[in-house]
């Protein structure tokens, strides 16, 4: 079954002569356990659809079902759209947007608490899933006492927290250099092996597009096929 | 998991620097509330300490505090032959700005037959009250004075005999007790080029007035302004005796106004001390107001701070509920601290005060209350600002 059915999705910002066309008939279908890269130039469609996919933005139309529950049908299908998340969907950001306040151990605790896990309970978790990252003699450091892998590494460990069969990766590499980018894919690709979560992943770093399943490339709000990208 | 607590915890040295901001804007509020209870309990300090039934005036005025009242000092005797009246004592009350210990200092002199006990001072700290009839006092310990020193008032010296603490008047000035003869004698004496002046003043009125230097000579003492004066006469009425009935005796045969204890402090407070009053209510609640509005642009700015985490906690699932409690919680917790902080340091300051400081537990509550009511409040506009914040602004755009 697959994880993500996105079919004829569709999204307009503004009207008239100003408006801006960000996806256009977007048809797209990831299963359990893929690594996907959504590639395009800034400005393509990419981030927009991984926000609609999200459940961040919502889209003008189409259809978008997620673990085999439609979450939206050209309109609000009425489910709770921050607890799916929660449950679903793990996140990991280009600047990777720990909370500043917590340390390694407690960011990744707190996903879990937000999700019904006990304090006990959440703690012991974050503390297995930062060993299983190879940080977790980093456990009690601040988020800015942490290297730029290191802080990846964390919010990976959040996104995992949950055990989501899906994960959203939005230009996780953006910020590390090419050793470090390579491991942080490397990681990934572990993940949806490992953890047969679905990992979707924005970038427009080319150095890092072998290894991934499937490669989407986007250009003006749709799906192009390789030559014409880079065409 | 407190987030409220672990945010601050991070940034401990800001936040106790906000707290001694708004612990000192707090503070002021305290002081405020102080010295309008303060200036209560002053007005009425005099009134309630004299030990009086009824106070006889000069018919028609509403004295001897509120406005002035001149009474013959032998009007205590009249009063006293009135039936139901157990004792009686003159008393007379002015204020005087004389230097002392160095400094110019205002204080209200109460002069008071010293064997009739009726108007000495009550409470005597150290020493002893005055027991000649004249050229000793009793003066409260805000004057600085020391038993034994020698003050001079007017053309005498009158050595202190007795300390008072918080005897004061109502305008929180210390009271310095006299005989009643001295008390006249400082009020009335004039030095000697004065004396002369009035006098020549008066000889030629009468002699443009037709008398010939001799009449005029003899007629002036006659025209002299009467010194022996007093401000009012104390009352302590018989075992049993029907006070109303002592008062309509006293106003209607001896034509003097009369007034319980109580018809007096309210005089004090809705005469002389109702603008005041008004005044320091009107500034308190506009602190209040002040301070709300303070503690709700630092709860806004320590919030739009964390904005982006506050996206974060959004993107990852966090219900509203855990950010409206982050942000609540931090306004509360400045709000407690900031207070305690405020209420410490008015304990510090208080006796140091210059004006009598009175802080009554219930208002103190209810100013507290009204704080952290305030405290939710001041937080609306920062929870409003995180709750439209787009859960988007983590991703960078």
């Amino acid at each position: 079954m697959p994880i993500v059915e996105v079919s004829g999705l569709n999204k307009t910002f503004g009207s008239g002569e100003l408006a801006v066309h960000a996806l256009r008939d977007i048809h797209f279908t990831v299963e359990a356990g893929e690594l996907v890269a959504l590639l395009g130039p800034s400005g393509s469609g990419k981030s927009t659809l991984l926000l609609c996919m999200s459940l961040i933005l919502e889209p003008g139309s189409g259809r978008i079902v997620m673990n085999g529950q439609s979450v939206y049908d050209s309109g609000a299908t009425g489910i709770d759209l921050r607890r799916f998340r929660r449950e679903n969907i793990g996140f990991i950001f280009q600047a990777n947007n720990l909370i500043p306040f917590l340390n390694a151990r407690e960011n990744i605790s707190l996903a879990l608490q937000l999700n019904g896990r006990s304090k006990r309970d959440a703690t012991r978790r974050a503390q297995e899933l930062l060993e299983y990252l190879e940080i977790g003699h980093r456990a009690e450091s601040m988020p800015a006492n942490l290297s730029g892998g290191e802080q990846q590494r964390v919010s990976i460990g959040r996104a995992l927290a949950n055990q989501p069969p899906l994960i959203f990766a939005d230009e996780p590499t953006a910020a590390l250099d090419t050793e470090r980018g390579m491991r942080v894919m490397g990681l990934l690709r572990k993940i949806a092996r490992e953890r047969n979560s679905a990992v979707i992943t924005v970038t427009h770093d080319q150095r890092m597009i072998e290894g991934f399943d499937s490669v989407y490339h986007m250009q003006d709000g749709r799906f192009v096929d390789a030559a014409e990208a880079a065409h | 998991m407190d987030l409220a607590v672990k945010d601050i915890r991070r940034h401990v040295g800001k936040f106790i620097a906000t707290i001694i901001g708004v612990g000192l804007l707090l503070t002021i509020v305290l002081v405020m509330n102080g010295i309008y209870q303060g200036n209560i309990a002053d007005g009425v300090w005099l009134i309630e300490n004299t030990g009086t039934d009824l106070w006889v005036v000069e018919r028609g005025r509403g004295g001897p505090f509120n406005e002035s009242s001149r009474l013959p000092a032998d009007a205590y005797r009249s009063v006293a032959a009135t039936p139901g009246v157990a004792r009686t004592g003159p008393f007379i009350a002015y204020s005087a700005q004389r230097e002392i210990g160095g400094a110019s200092q205002q204080f209200t002199i109460i002069g008071y037959d010293v064997f009739g006990g009726l108007g000495g001072p009550g409470r005597i700290a150290s020493g002893n009250a005055i027991r000649a009839p004249h050229y000793e006092m009793v003066a409260d310990d805000k004057l600085g004075l020391h038993l034994g020193e020698s003050v001079r008032l007017g053309t005498r010296s009158y050595t202190v005999v007795g300390i008072t603490h918080l005897a004061v008047d109502a305008g929180g000035n210390p009271l310095v007790y006299l005989s009643l003869p001295d008390a006249q004698e400082v009020l009335y004496q004039q030095d000697g080029r004065a004396l002369v002046a009035a006098r020549a003043a008066g000889l030629k009125r009468l002699e443009l007035s037709g008398y010939n230097p001799e009449q005029a000579a003899k007629l002036l003492p006659l025209l002299a302004g009467a010194t022996d004066t007093i401000s009012a006469v104390l009352l302590r009425l018989a075992p049993g005796a029907d006070a109303e009935a002592v008062r309509a005796r006293i106003r209607d045969w001896l034509y003097f106004n009369v007034y319980t204890m109580d018809e007096e402090r309210e005089l004090m407070l809705e005469g002389r001390l109702r603008r005041m009053s008004a005044v320091l209510g009107l500034f308190r609640s506009l602190l209040v107001v002040v301070s709300i509005v303070i503690i709700a642009l630092i709860v806004y700015v320590l919030t739009i701070e964390k904005i982006r985490s506050i996206a974060t906690l959004k993107l990852i699932g966090a219900p509203n509920s855990v950010i409206v409690r982050l942000i609540l919680e931090q306004s509360l917790l400045l709000t407690a601290a900031s207070f305690v902080f405020a209420w410490s340091l008015v304990q510090l300051i208080g006796e140091r005060f210059p004006r009598t400081l009175v802080f009554l537990p219930q208002e103190t509550a209810v100013t507290f209350a009204v704080m952290l009511a305030g405290g939710v409040l001041a937080s609306f506009l920062a929870i409003g600002q995180a709750l439209r914040t787009p859960p988007q602004l983590a991703l960078g755009g």
